[in-house]
């Protein structure tokens, strides 16, 4: 858009540096081998600073926990953790740019990715051409894994296992299930799970009766939602970030559209869809990679259970974590894990036990594909039911039964 | 049926976009300033009654003259400060500078507000005449902006202050010789362009979510309708506003919505080539 992108490049000069120092690294006589360095581009500022700083929170989080217990073991010394931020203001060429000066200038041994999938595969790039190892712990988009890249993992599960199981589980609840829409954003994640819930739901036998993309920047969805509603179909199955779903589902509602089912992906994942929308979040579903009610043990790393975690982050932030902060968290927990079993932080090392890795972390269990992608595995179904976020999927850690839209 | 909730549905969302615009039209059109600030004025405006709602329990419509009133002070004492200091240079400086400006309260309400989309969650349904829905909250806003257009229109046509505006709009020197305090005109003028955002911005919180993210989308609007309306006349922001809504809205049903917004830019370089001035425009503003 107009605004937007002379907004940042604008803003180059500003470009803020946040070094987090490992409590106690400053002080001692470590060497500069004896620290961990894990480079971060983040987008603090701009449209995903929401998502950037939830990144940067639940790090400093983790920071603070590692280096209270003094370190981390590796071939038999101590060494410190540092992470060293750059905001990139959410422009995707600056990400790349900031992600090699992260491995030029400040020769970070390690790289963690942005959010999303689309500024994912940027950072991607630069980091392959370098030989850094890169952990994704918000993308999830198959585009992002398919080139080949030797030196990336990822800690979300593909977008496809998503889908079928969540088409499968609604015929279940609801057999006469026949016909859906599907309206997705035209981006990187969204269009993929868009893509995804159209095929699986014609695999499932369902009749996809509206298929279209909504450009980034969309400010009605009107035209759209007036087409849904001819269609008439039993499922609204729409994709995008916060404000398109807030905006369509309000639209939904202002022109009349009812549906029994109706998923937004992923907003029940955050709490400021839920704010957001008041009561008309109600009854809306999604797919997630994690939920906290997931009772994961004798897991890897700080945390050796998904409580534990829990309960540390509601006593830091107050707040609820959502699956940004709990993958983010793991991939961390991974990464630590990978310089431990490579006994150093040499990159080719870290990078080949990263491809041996078969954890259970808190978050879950993370065992990385031959594409640098965590296997899939039963990820949430949620719901939204009196203003809280319900379980409904898979039944092991179920907490509610499925409601239908009225 | 379908055709006639399109075009209403496109009519509506005109209206809103209208309201968007006629702010922007009258700076660019009056001062010869591409605002950048724009978008976020609106936003500042949305956050503004958000906040008055969410703590005090005000409704907006009660809430916004204050905000527009609050917005007018801004728009004046930022026109009279810094933007009067290079108003009469080419507009590729003004424009940096607004842009700047905009850069500091994009950013500070980024840090002090956060991104996060938020709404006064005050859904006050929808009417249905023979099959035909409207919901009431975009009636508002429609009736928003006919009203401030059509106040706008009067103000300029009727006040002295209004043709002081035009004057200084239409000959710099002339007016000044005439005793018309050029600069303060430029901040009255600067000020009604922040009011109408604020006014926009207090209707648009409880339509479209309110946040940052938002502020360049609603001054890439703002800058197409200008285009395809016309400048140098209120009207030309209604018209401008009311055509993009519409067609946007007949190109979603029919060619999708991923084509909607590319028809709405169409557009605008289709005008720019066989009619700069726009639809309604007055030449010599193009």
């Amino acid at each position: 858009m107009l605004g937007r992108s002379w907004k940042f490049t604008a803003n180059a000069i500003g470009v803020s540096t946040i070094a987090l120092v490992a409590a106690g690294a400053l002080g001692s006589a470590a060497a500069a081998d004896d620290i961990l360095r894990i480079g971060a581009p983040l987008a603090l500022t701009g449209g995903l600073a929401d998502e950037g700083k939830k990144q940067e929170a639940v790090w400093q989080l983790w920071l603070d926990k590692v280096n209270d217990a003094g370190g981390i073991e590796v071939g038999g010394k101590t060494m410190q953790v540092e992470f060293v931020q750059y905001d990139y203001q959410t422009d995707g060429k600056r990400a790349g740019q900031l992600a090699e000066k992260l491995i030029t200038d400040d020769e970070v041994d390690v790289l963690m990715a942005p959010f999303g999938s689309g500024h994912t595969k940027i950072v991607a790039a630069v980091a392959e051409r370098y030989q850094v190892p890169l952990l994704a712990c918000v993308a999830s988009s198959v585009s992002v894994y398919d080139q080949g890249f030797k030196y990336l993992f990822g800690t979300l599960a593909p977008n496809t296992g998503m889908t079928e199981s969540m088409t499968a589980y609604f015929k279940e609840q609801m057999p006469e299930l026949e016909k859906v829409a599907v309206y997705g954003r035209d981006d990187v994640f969204p269009k993929a799970m868009a893509t995804a819930l159209a095929n699986s739901a014609s695999a499932a036998g369902l009749e996809v009766v509206y298929d279209q993309l909504y450009s980034v920047g969309t400010m009605d969805h009107s035209a759209a939602v007036s087409a849904i509603k001819a269609a008439e179909p039993d499922w609204v199955y729409m994709t995008g970030y916060t404000q398109d779903l807030i905006l369509g589902r309000k639209q939904m509602e202002d022109l009349g559209v009812t549906a029994p089912i109706v998923t937004m992906v992923t907003g029940p994942a955050y709490r400021e869809f839920t704010e957001g929308l008041g009561d008309l979040a109600e009854g809306v579903t999604s797919s997630t990679w994690w939920h906290h009610a997931t009772a994961y043990t004798d897991a890897i790393g700080p945390w050796t259970s998904t409580a534990a975690f829990y309960a540390d982050f509601v006593e830091a932030f107050g707040i609820d974590p959502d699956y940004v902060h709990g993958s983010c968290a793991a991939a961390a927990d991974v990464l630590v894990h990978a310089v431990q079993q490579a006994g150093s932080t040499d990159s080719q090392a870290v990078r080949d036990a990263l491809a041996e890795t078969e954890v259970l972390t808190f978050y879950g269990p993370i065992d990385f594909g031959e594409n640098g992608m965590n296997q899939g595995r039963d990820m949430p179904i949620i719901q939204v039911q009196d203003e809280e976020i319900k379980v409904l999927y898979p039944a092991a850690i179920a907490g509610a039964q499925m409601k239908l839209v009225d | 049926m379908d055709i006639l909730q399109i075009f209403v549905n496109g009519i509506v969302l005109g209206a809103l976009y209208a309201c968007i615009a006629v702010g922007f039209s009258l700076v660019w059109g009056v001062l010869n300033v591409i605002n950048m600030l724009h978008g976020s004025f609106i936003i500042l405006g949305g956050y503004l009654t958000f906040f008055a709602w969410f703590y005090l329990g005000l409704n907006p419509i009660l809430v916004l003259p204050a905000v527009a009133l609050l917005l007018y002070i801004l728009g004046f004492a930022l026109q009279y400060l810094f933007i009067n200091k290079v108003v009469t240079a080419p507009v590729l400086t003004t424009l940096t500078l607004t842009f700047g400006l905009d850069m500091i309260l994009y950013n500070l309400m980024t840090v002090y507000f956060t991104a996060t989309p938020r709404r006064v969650t005050l859904d006050l349904g929808s009417i249905d005449l023979a099959g035909i829905v409207m919901p009431v909250d975009r009636l508002l806003g429609m009736g928003l902006a006919l009203l401030l257009t059509a106040l706008l229109y009067l103000v300029m046509r009727g006040s002295t202050i209004g043709r002081a505006i035009v004057a200084v709009r239409m000959d710099r020197q002339a007016a000044a010789l005439m005793g018309i305090r050029v600069n303060r005109i430029y901040a009255v003028t600067f000020g009604i362009g922040a009011l109408m955002a604020g006014a926009a911005g207090a209707v648009f919180a409880m339509v479209f979510p309110v946040t940052t993210n938002l502020t360049g989308v609603f001054l890439g609007k703002a800058f197409v309708i200008c285009v395809i309306g016309g400048l140098g006349s209120v009207p030309g922001a209604l018209v401008g506003g009311l055509a993009l809504g519409v067609i946007e809205s007949f190109a979603g049903f029919y060619l999708g919505p991923q084509h909607a917004i590319t028809v709405g830019f169409l557009l605008m370089l289709i005008l720019l080539v066989v009619r700069p001035t726009g639809l309604v425009g007055v030449k010599g503003y193009e």
